[in-house]
């Protein structure tokens, strides 16, 4: 095996080689240009897709040299058990994209730390490894997907793309990056058996080999309503893309804030109702949405937007550190270091990293910061209880500043908010009257006497599940708040589409929004109400995984699966349904097509 | 059951593993989508001596390999290599099997002394005197990287590391394909003058009739996946024969003439190739109008070729 290791290794390692040169270099280029540990989320998603990509081609390329029928003869025939040939091989490659992907970035994490006064914190200690996890996952990817049969193979590509759409941050995102990287792992040792289209032969490798299968052949069906959406188009009627349907959300949501005030009050029962279209009319109506999706997450690997800002008077950028919970100063003349920054009068250390939205915009969930240009500090502007997270910044409306939470819309005096030292009282707040992450327009308009405030709830439910309607409620200077009108509004996207998800497979709708959620906390801004199916789509769920059972069985009857196999398959059949039932046919394509003699059946 | 769907019946039970056979067929059939390349093969390879398996195109030779080795499963039926079912070979048995094809893929980038090494290591029975007796008939250096060596270099090494593993069977399908004749040469004199090949079974696979005539012990012809022939090489060619006749007329009709291979007509003598035919063919022939009857020679490369072509479209002798 130890031969086999090193034959690999000199087979490609002028390939990691060069590849060491190129990545040392343009990390190093990057360097000089900007702070490759500041870069928002999208840049490292994109090198990380790039690293993938990387372990993918080489995949490919190195079990494409194996896959030949005599090269493969060659390799495995030998007193050596397949699986340590495989771990001789992937063991080759695992240390040489070490040397390609992972030492480069260790070098210029190190040159920062030792080089610069750039802030390197622990969590960037990870980014090596990480970078390296995602390029053996597109490694192994790339192998399974040649040495397995085609039928199936590029279906597990669904394991590396789990990568992207997951959620966990810091060492969650490790850990899922392992499980699929030890995922892979199993598969690649299950396809590295002397006949490369047998299936799968352990009741473990079947497993790990059918999930991704199912979920890749589910998810391939959920994108092909693609298709119909597009019919939808060419025909002019899709909501989307011409004229919407009327008293929808889409056209709610398009309708400037003044009709769509106009059209929610007029349905309100309400003896001011008139009068408020009237004013409504003549007024300046403000719009607030949700812009903040999500927070920081201490120890998280990445940013959600780069953690600094600039002091343009003294020349000085702050960046966040994770480490010590301060902001940390360079000068902009010198590179040299600059100081730190805490949190305020408290000259403590931050509770939470906040979001850097502009340098009077310092958020965290529960508080505004802001810099203070003269103090050259830094200042809480508001704060909200322990329980409750900022979902946007302040609005100044006339008389008012508006600030909206998670929970609640909060109304504080323009005045008192202005040049304030200390964080405003609030004056009035509007409890928000549905989910904030279906929460898609609030319109603000000022009375004499108080606001009007219109939600529109609907967001995340166009082409999905959830409840489109708009709440339109008065809030009185004295505080007191009524609703004055509520509109239902319509789907503007049939039941059948809008649940496709859901019907075409409970268990794995659910599954999937597990594996993007594990290890990770969902933002309190994006919190939705859960989904009540209609009786009709309920029906067809099961109609479906009935269907898929009964379309098993007539496939497994006769076939020479054992019978353990068969019991596994039928109950998958009915948990999932028809992505198990096409990925049975996938998998087992040569064992349904083969039937047992009579004698010897089983299961008859 | 419809045509597209096979039925397995299980492999016989009480099949006891023969210690004097390496190589044990019962019933093995495979198909590849309709085609059957194996068609209920049964065959018994005994312990000794170099075996030459020949066959058209087609014939099954390759697909039976990869069973063997445990590289293809059967359709239905069952093989035994060296009494081991070859669907359950273990890194064990693989060691007591050598194997050559006729790529001969050797790592291209790395050196011969490295490869020897690796094989050195990985094999426990390795005989350096043999690897050195049959590299010894090529001008091979050990510092000499395997990509830069000529395909027959490559195929002699190939050959020196499978015999210096000490293997009790050693396959070599085609393993003179693409050689030209010097290294044709070379590579057989390798062969027949090792040492090794004496403590191995050899299964010895070609399209080459002089090889065949002049190594192999047993001569096994595959037609269509059925074995058509089992003995010695001179056993089978007494089969054949080949008749000259002096017909002044039209001949004969060919589904009239017993045992025939092959007849052709040549400057207006009919030539007939004929398997398992006496001097009664002679009378035959004197009774169907021939005026003058000789019976020649036929060499094993006729002989197989002629028995080959029987059952392929040729065109019709005029």
């Amino acid at each position: 095996m130890w031969d086999l290791y090193k034959a690999e290794v000199l087979r490609l390692h002028r390939w990691a080689l060069a590849a060491f040169v190129v990545h040392v270099g343009v990390l190093g280029f990057l360097a000089r240009m900007v702070d490759p540990l500041q870069q928002p989320t999208r840049v490292y998603e994109v090198v990380a897709a790039l690293y993938g990509l990387a372990g993918l081609l080489l995949g490919l390329h190195q079990m494409s040299g194996y896959r030949r029928v005599n090269t493969w003869i060659n390799l495995l025939h030998r007193p050596l058990a397949p699986t340590r040939i495989a771990i001789a091989l992937h063991g080759a490659v695992a240390t040489l994209l070490i040397a390609a992907i992972a030492v480069p970035l260790v070098l210029i994490i190190a040159a920062q730390a030792g080089l610069s006064a750039r802030v390197v914190d622990a969590r960037h200690a990870w980014l090596p490894l990480a970078a390296w996890l995602v390029a053996m996952c597109g490694h192994l990817a790339g192998a399974y997907t040649m040495l397995a049969p085609r039928r199936w193979s590029p279906f597990v590509l669904v394991l590396p793309a789990w990568l992207a759409m997951s959620m966990a941050v810091g060492g969650g995102a490790i850990v899922v990056q392992a499980i699929v990287l030890a995922w892979l792992g199993l598969l690649v040792a299950a396809a590295f058996k002397p006949d490369l289209d047998a299936a799968p032969r352990s009741t473990l490798q079947e497993i790990a080999t059918a999930l991704p299968v199912q979920m890749a052949v589910y998810l391939l069906l959920v994108m092909s309503s693609l298709l119909y959406q597009l019919g939808w188009m060419v025909l002019g009627s899709h909501p989307l893309n011409g004229t919407p349907p009327a008293g929808g959300f889409v056209e709610a949501s398009r309708a400037s804030p003044i009709e769509r005030m106009q059209t929610g009050l007029a349905g309100s029962t309400h003896p001011d109702a008139a009068l408020w279209r009237e004013q409504v009319a003549i007024s300046d109506v403000h719009t607030l949405s949700v812009q903040i999706e999500a927070y920081p997450i201490r120890g998280e690997l990445t940013n959600l937007a780069p953690m600094e800002f600039d002091d343009e008077q003294r020349r000085v950028r702050w960046t966040f550190s994770h480490d010590s919970m301060r902001y940390e100063g360079v000068a902009l003349t010198t590179r040299a270091a600059a100081g730190t920054l805490d949190d305020g009068a408290t000259a403590t250390a931050f509770p939470a990293p906040p979001l850097v939205l502009a340098n009077d915009a310092l958020v965290s969930a529960h508080a505004l910061r802001a810099f203070d240009d003269r103090t050259g500090g830094i200042a809480v502007r508001l704060a909200l209880a322990e329980d409750e997270a900022l979902a946007g910044l302040p609005k100044v409306i006339g008389e008012s500043t508006l600030v909206l939470s998670d929970r609640a819309l909060h109304f504080y005096a323009t005045r008192a908010w202005r040049g304030a030292a200390a964080p405003p009282l609030e004056r009035s707040r509007l409890a928000v009257p549905g989910p904030i992450g279906e929460l898609a327009d609030v319109d603000v308009v000022e009375l004499l006497d108080g606001h009007l405030v219109s939600f529109l709830f609907g967001r995340g439910s166009i082409d999905g599940p959830g409840e489109t309607w708009q709440d339109i409620w008065r809030l009185g200077d004295d505080g007191r708040a009524e609703r004055i009108a509520r509109r239902e509004l319509t789907a503007d996207f049939p039941s059948w589409l809008r649940h496709l998800r859901w019907w075409l497979s409970p268990t794995l709708d659910t599954l999937r929004q597990a594996a993007i959620m594990l290890f990770a906390e969902p933002s309190p801004t994006q919190m939705r109400a859960p989904v009540e199916r209609p009786a009709g789509i309920i029906a067809l769920a099961v109609a479906l995984l009935a269907g898929a059972l009964a379309l098993g069985f007539a496939m497994v009857r006769h076939s020479v699966l054992s019978l353990a196999q068969r019991v596994g398959w039928l109950l998958a059949c009915a948990g999932i349904g028809m992505p198990a039932l096409i990925a049975l046919a996938l998998i087992h394509r040569d064992s349904l097509r083969t039937t047992i003699a009579p004698a010897s059946r089983p299961l008859a | 059951m419809t045509a597209s769907r096979m039925a397995i019946h299980p492999a016989p039970a009480d099949v006891v593993p023969d210690d004097d056979v390496v190589i044990e067929t019962i019933a093995l059939t495979r198909r590849y989508a309709g085609t059957l390349a194996l068609d209920a093969l049964d065959l018994r390879i005994p312990r000794g001596g170099i075996h030459a398996i020949v066959g058209a195109n087609g014939a099954g030779k390759s697909t039976l390999f990869r069973i063997l080795l445990g590289f293809l499963p059967p359709s239905s039926g069952c093989a035994r290599i060296l009494g081991r079912d070859s669907q359950m070979l273990t890194p064990g048995d693989r060691g007591r099997i050598g194997f050559v094809n006729e790529e001969h893929t050797l790592p291209g980038w790395m050196c011969v002394a490295a490869v020897t090494a690796m094989q050195r290591r990985l094999y426990a029975g390795w005989h350096a005197p043999t690897f050195d007796e049959v590299i010894g008939h090529y001008q091979v250096r050990a510092a000499q990287r395997i990509a830069e060596l000529s395909r027959g270099e490559r195929a002699g090494l190939n050959l020196a590391l499978a015999l210096a593993q000490s293997p009790q069977l050693l396959v070599l399908d085609e393993p003179t394909l693409g050689l030209d004749v010097v290294a044709k040469r070379a590579f057989l004199e390798s062969l027949l003058h090792s040492s090794a090949v004496e403590r191995c079974t050899v299964i010895y696979c070609s399209h080459q009739m002089d090889e065949i005539e002049r190594v192999a012990d047993n001569l096994i012809i595959l037609e269509r996946g059925q074995l058509k022939n089992m003995s010695a090489p001179d056993d089978f060619r007494a089969r054949v024969s080949h008749w000259i006749a002096d017909i002044p007329f039209k001949g004969p009709a060919a589904d009239g003439v017993p045992g025939l291979l092959q007849v052709q007509r040549i400057d207006g003598l009919h030539h007939y190739l004929v398997l398992d035919q006496d001097e009664g063919f002679a009378a035959f022939l004197r009774a169907a109008g021939a005026r003058s009857v000789q019976r020649m020679p036929v060499s094993l490369d006729r002989a197989v070729n002629g028995f080959l072509a029987k059952n392929h479209a040729t065109p019709a002798a005029t």
